[in-house]
């Protein structure tokens, strides 16, 4: 009987690895499961990292645990049995070794937690695209006009859109994310980015998206009956579709209802 | 000892019974999803209720069974086409037969149901029938069932409905909740919103794109279903059926449009009958003339006491269910003789005005073009803002703040000399309503200029927000109103000495001032 407890737990050890080692295969990270932001690709190596050390430190555990257990099935009536309990070298072993590790952990993630949250960090021309102001059950988003800065207030020349976060890709940018209600986090997981919206605060939050294209967007901060809905999209474009798409955001937004005639559309080209 | 070992295990079943009851709390089916009736609909008549649930039900069906009434201005999906003849030489089964189609035929598929339309299979005994393959190539179907086979040029329709239940499904996952089955805005969390999620069975929405008189267009609907209502509890459904080429958005427009029009039909026909035929006009009648038996009454024993003995002694009140017995031979008649046409009437009124929305003549398109936003164009709107032309003031208040002092007073309601219990303004659903504060740049029927003209130019439906368009101010009054009310929330951004250039000129041309 005892040697069945000993191959139990060395074989839950190789059934959970060998699980984990195919699942990856079939699902791992949201999307193509990589991170499709600078930082995030940091985030990810971290994670990694942790990853191992959790994988080693499961698996020698495990393996000291079958050893242990195989040991003592073959221990003989008469024979004395050695007790590790009390022991102070391996006390102190067993703390010093895991301390040294989480020491090592919160040391080496410092540099990737101070560029992502650290404003004097931030890359150099992190650019501010947008304020993301969330509410029960919406993201309501305001770009300041074409060639202008973005200005905590609003700007009558200012461009907005709903659940529709328009970035230039291959650059850093930054939104500024406040609340109108409660809280909610702002969470686009392709990219790595996920945030609390706090009311009274304007939190900066910026990312380098470095592939064009249209990420899936979330409230990750259980906020109300509706916070399902809040689901939204970040599309990532190169600098000049998203130049062009303000341009024709802007036509759009200040829209006067009159049909272009011809003789308009002539009248404004000759101005030009 | 016994006693003790005899109750112990009658406890402990006790205990398993009341967990297993606690834990099968909420197992029961769901209740089964119902187009609630309007309150004055349960008010009427038996005979009268049936009348109307009657018509109603023939006309809409349930929410589990769906009836597509073509002669609602709906799109209700599907296509429909011609029988061909077969190719020369071609052998066809029996159950197999080409179509042409007046449209886009790609969505038909094995499990599309049939309706013949003209010929012979039309009058007959079956005249729908289920595909069981389709092949968009050739334009061939195949039935199921083995029938006569259709002659050339009989006309057949396929998926008539399909759209209308895409957009029940649509409807139920992300509207019901709010806005309820029926469209009444009774959902279950309505209750908590502020302001209440809209009652659509007057037929009625605020934010359009159309004259005053005119209802809103599908495109009016899709705008605030795909924007939201910024400041209310509307959110956006931008993401609805994303990638689907805005089919789902399509659908529930229809089947919105499709609720709308069966609680204004609703209503309609019980604001016909309601006047004489419900419980509280019955109960009010009796009431009446109870009190006039007991006026005469009094003429009558002072007549008598003076000695006049000619003096006629006065008919005894009518009872309630006297009046009740009147009125329900006079129900009869009614139901008998003008009911029908009296539901084809309104059902041609409420498919011609939801056709008649659509129309772009009903669209408002101002006549000059956005007057240039400069200081001289915001000076004239603040003037006529202050006018007695325009009276904006009154309601959003002298600053924009939306405190005008009509805020302060008790309104009456629509139609009758009651004043509502709060003071300030009510919608026509009967809710309070606070003028908008301009000065927070919050524009829930959206922010276009458009927009803000059509507000002003067609007032808000179902608002005290009344019409300008066309009578009170020109096109172009109004654009210096749009400029001036624009303004407001950044009043104080902008330095009075130097006004600030027009906006849409600096937001559509690169920037270099």
């Amino acid at each position: 009987m005892g040697r069945f407890w000993a191959i139990f737990f060395s074989l839950a050890a190789v059934v959970t690895v060998g699980f984990t080692a195919i699942g990856a295969e079939y699902w791992w990270f949201p999307g193509d499961g990589h991170a499709h932001t600078t930082l995030g690709k940091k985030i990810d190596d971290l994670f990694y990292l942790i990853l191992i050390i959790v994988a080693v430190t499961y698996i020698g555990t495990h393996i000291v645990l079958g050893y242990v257990l195989w040991r003592g099935a073959e221990i003989r009536k008469d024979e004395k049995v050695w007790f590790s309990h009390g022991s102070h070298a391996l006390e102190v072993i067993w703390t010093i070794v895991p301390s040294g590790i989480l020491l090592f952990i919160a040391l080496y993630q410092m540099d990737v937690w101070r560029n992502y949250r650290v404003k004097a960090y931030f890359p150099k021309k992190t650019a501010a695209v947008a304020e993301v102001t969330a509410r029960q059950f919406e993201w309501r988003i305001r770009y300041p006009a074409r060639g202008k800065t973005l200005q905590p207030r609003p700007q009558p020349d200012d461009i907005y859109t709903v659940n529709d976060i328009r970035v230039p890709a291959g650059q850093p940018v930054s939104i500024s994310l406040r609340s109108d209600d409660v809280q909610h986090a702002i969470f686009v997981p392709e990219l790595r980015v996920k945030q609390d919206a706090v009311p009274g605060l304007v939190i900066p939050v910026w990312f380098e998206v470095t592939e064009t294209g249209t990420y899936d967007m979330v409230c990750a901060e259980l906020c109300g009956w509706g916070h399902y809905k809040m689901k939204a999209r970040v599309i990532a474009t190169s600098e000049e579709d998203f130049e062009a798409w303000k341009i024709n955001a802007a036509k759009e937004q200040f829209y006067d209802g009159v049909p272009a005639t011809p003789d308009a559309v002539a009248a404004k080209a000759d101005e030009k | 000892m016994l006693r003790c070992k005899m109750t112990l295990p009658s406890w402990s079943s006790l205990l398993w019974g009341a967990c297993l009851v606690v834990l099968t709390v909420g197992c029961s089916q769901n209740p089964e999803a119902q187009f609630a009736w309007r309150d004055t609909t349960l008010d009427l008549l038996p005979k009268a209720r049936e009348g109307v649930q009657g018509a109603i039900h023939d006309a809409f069906g349930t929410p589990h069974d769906l009836v597509a009434w073509d002669k609602l201005p709906v799109d209700f999906g599907g296509v429909q086409g011609a029988v061909q003849p077969a190719a020369e030489g071609e052998t066809l089964s029996a159950t197999q037969f080409h179509v042409k189609w007046d449209g886009p035929s790609a969505g038909i598929g094995a499990g599309s149901e049939l309706l013949w339309m003209t010929g012979a299979l039309a009058k007959s005994k079956h005249p729908t029938a289920m595909v069981v393959k389709y092949d968009d190539a050739t334009k061939t179907i195949e039935l199921k069932t083995k029938g006569d086979a259709p002659a050339a040029g009989d006309r057949v329709s396929v998926g008539y409905g399909q759209q209308l239940q895409l957009g029940r499904a649509v409807y139920m996952k992300n509207c019901n909740h709010c806005h309820g089955v029926a469209g009444d805005g009774h959902g279950p969390t309505a209750q908590y919103l502020n302001p209440r999620p809209r009652d659509y069975r007057l037929g009625l929405f605020k934010f359009t794109s159309t004259l005053s008189s005119e209802k809103a267009a599908r495109e009016d609907l899709e705008r605030i279903i795909t924007n939201g209502i910024p400041g209310t509890y509307m959110p956006s459904f931008l993401l609805l059926g994303n990638n689907d080429g805005g089919k789902e958005k399509a659908a529930v427009v229809e089947y919105i449009r499709w609720l709308a029009m069966r609680g204004e039909m609703e209503k309609r026909l019980v604001d016909e009958l309601s006047g004489d035929y419900s419980q509280t006009s019955l109960d009010a009648e009796a009431v009446k003339s109870k009190k006039s038996y007991e006026e005469a009454k009094v003429e009558y024993d002072k007549a008598r006491k003076a000695g006049n003995k000619e003096a006629e002694k006065p008919e005894p009140a009518k009872s309630a269910s006297q009046l009740k017995k009147t009125a329900g031979e006079e129900l009869k008649k009614y139901l008998d003789e003008e009911f029908a046409g009296t539901i084809n009437d309104t059902s041609e009124f409420i498919a011609d005005a939801w056709k008649r929305a659509d129309d772009p003549a009903s669209r408002i398109v101002p006549t000059v073009a956005r007057v240039a936003d400069d200081a001289a164009s915001r000076e004239r709107g603040r003037l006529l803002y202050m006018s007695d032309k325009a009276k904006c003031y009154t309601c959003h208040g002298a600053k924009g703040r939306g405190n005008g002092a009509a805020i302060e007073d008790f309104w009456k309601k629509p139609g009758s000399n009651e004043t509502y219990a709060k003071r300030g303004l009510h919608d026509t659903w009967g809710n309070p309503l606070s003028p908008r504060d301009l000065t927070r740049g919050q524009y829930r029927g959206g922010r276009r200029p458009i927009d803000v003209f059509s507000r002003v130019y067609a007032g808000i439906k179902g608002t005290p927000m009344p019409a300008f368009g066309g009578t009170v101010l020109k096109d172009s009054d109004i654009w210096d109103i749009v400029n001036f009310v624009m303004s407001l929330p950044f009043e104080e951004s902008v330095p009075s000495a130097k006004p600030a250039s027009a906006p849409h000129m600096a937001a559509t041309e690169s920037v270099g001032q």
